[in-house]
C-alpha cells in the first residue's frame, strides 16, 4: 500500500503579538512627533536654546509672535533678526502695514528683517492685536546686544512681558 | 515494475480527479481582533491622558516700561551683578570693590544677600554686549532658582509661613565704569552703547 500523504494547507502563523508591537510603535511615534508650522518649515536655519532649568510654563500656542535671532547659515558669521506670528489673519493684516515688503515677502511666514523693519513690524502687531504674547528665540551663542536690541523695541513698544525660548537643563 | 507503472498512471488520474474535486477551498486564515483592539485602545488612552505635545519651554521676563522719571533707591539695597564678555562674573554691592563669582556661587550669593535685606534688595544684571546669550540666560535661570531658595527659608526655617517675596530685579546696562571696576581698561572711542 502506497504511504497516504496528508497534503499540507498551507500554515498558520499567530500575527497578534506582532500587530501588538507595530501599533505600539505607530502610537510611540505618533505622540513623540511634533509637527512643524509653516514658518518652521520654510526656516532653513538651526537655533541651538540655551539651557534652562525645569519650569512649568510654555509656549502659548495662540496669538503668540516670536522673535528670532539666529545665524541664517552654519558659517556663524552674520546674525539676524526673523519675525512670525502665529495667527494667520494678524500676521497678514501686520504684513499689509508694512511698506516696502516683496510679493515673495508677503507670502512667507517668516520674515528676515532689520532691527528697523522688526520695530515697524512690532509696532504694528500691537496696533492689529494688543493681546498678542512675545516671545524672543534666540540662539545661545549670539552676541547679547542682539537680544537686548530686540528687547529694547519690545519694552518700548509696550510688550513689557514676554518669553525667552529656552530648552530643559 | 507493473506496480510502480500502475502508481504513475495512478498519480495522473489522481491529479486530475484531484483538479475536479476542489469541493474543500481553504477560506483564508481567521485572526483573532479582539486582544489586539484592546491594547491598541488601552496605550492610546495612555498617551493620550499622559503626554503633553513637545511645545518648548519659555522662561518669563517682565520688563519695566518706559519711564522719564527717575526712580530714587537707597545705594545700600543695591547689589551689582556683572557679566563681562568672556561671561566671567563678578559682584559688588553699592559702591564697593567688584569681586569675582563663579557661575555655581550666584545662586548662594543671591540667597544670602536676599536673606540679609529682606524684599529690600535690588539686583541689578549688568550684561556685556559682547557675552554669548547663553550665558546670561544662565544667570537669569540660577536667579530664579534663588527665588524658591529664598521663600523655602523664609517659610520653612524662619517661622513665616505667610512670607510674601517681592522681587526686585533689572537688567542694566554694562557702563564704562563697570569695565573699570572689574579691571578692564576701556579704550578710549569705543564704550558702551
Amino acid at each position: 500500500m502506497p504511504k497516504v500523504k496528508k497534503k499540507r494547507v498551507g500554515f498558520v502563523i499567530d500575527m497578534t503579538p506582532l500587530v501588538d508591537i507595530t501599533f505600539l510603535l505607530l502610537t510611540f511615534f505618533m505622540f513623540t512627533a511634533k509637527f512643524k508650522s509653516e514658518a518652521e518649515a520654510e526656516q532653513k536655519f538651526f537655533i541651538e536654546r540655551p539651557l534652562a532649568s525645569a519650569d512649568t510654563s510654555k509656549l502659548p500656542e495662540q496669538d503668540l509672535a516670536i522673535v528670532k535671532i539666529a545665524f541664517p547659515d552654519s558659517t556663524k558669521q552674520d546674525t539676524s533678526y526673523f519675525y512670525e506670528m502665529t495667527n494667520e489673519t494678524d500676521w497678514v493684516a501686520v504684513k499689509s502695514g508694512i511698506e516696502g515688503l516683496t510679493p515673495e515677502q508677503m507670502q512667507g511666514a517668516q520674515l528676515q528683517v532689520s532691527i528697523e523693519t522688526l520695530e515697524a513690524l512690532i509696532k504694528r502687531t500691537y496696533v492689529v492685536n494688543s493681546e498678542t504674547s512675545m516671545a524672543i528665540d534666540a540662539d545661545k551663542s549670539i552676541r547679547f546686544k542682539w537680544v537686548s536690541d530686540a528687547m529694547e523695541v519690545l519694552s518700548t513698544n509696550k510688550f513689557t512681558k514676554f518669553n525667552y525660548v529656552t530648552k530643559k537643563r | 515494475m507493473a506496480g510502480g507503472g500502475s502508481l504513475g498512471g495512478g498519480g495522473r488520474s489522481k491529479r486530475g480527479k484531484s483538479s475536479k474535486r476542489k469541493a474543500k477551498k481553504r477560506v483564508g486564515f481567521v485572526l483573532d481582533m479582539t486582544p489586539l483592539v484592546d491594547i491598541t485602545f488601552l496605550l492610546l488612552t495612555f498617551f493620550m491622558f499622559t503626554t503633553t505635545m513637545a511645545t518648548p519651554q519659555v522662561m518669563e521676563m517682565k520688563v519695566p516700561p518706559e519711564i522719564d522719571v527717575p526712580v530714587e533707591v537707597k545705594e545700600s539695597q543695591l547689589l551689582s551683578i556683572l557679566i563681562d564678555d568672556e561671561g566671567n562674573l563678578y559682584y559688588f554691592r553699592a559702591q564697593e570693590e567688584a569681586e569675582e563669582l563663579k557661575m555655581k556661587d550666584l545662586r548662594n550669593l543671591a540667597i544670602k544677600e536676599n536673606l540679609n535685606q529682606i524684599n529690600d534688595l535690588i539686583i541689578v544684571l549688568k550684561v556685556s554686549d559682547n557675552v554669548d546669550y547663553g550665558t546670561v540666560v544662565e544667570a537669569l535661570d540660577e536667579l530664579n532658582l534663588a527665588e524658591a531658595g529664598i521663600v523655602d527659608e523664609m517659610r520653612v526655617n524662619r517661622n513665616q509661613p505667610n512670607f510674601e517675596r517681592k522681587r526686585k530685579f533689572t537688567i542694566a546696562d554694562f557702563t564704562d565704569d563697570d569695565r573699570e571696576k572689574i579691571g578692564i581698561t576701556v579704550p578710549e572711542t569705543g564704550g558702551s552703547e
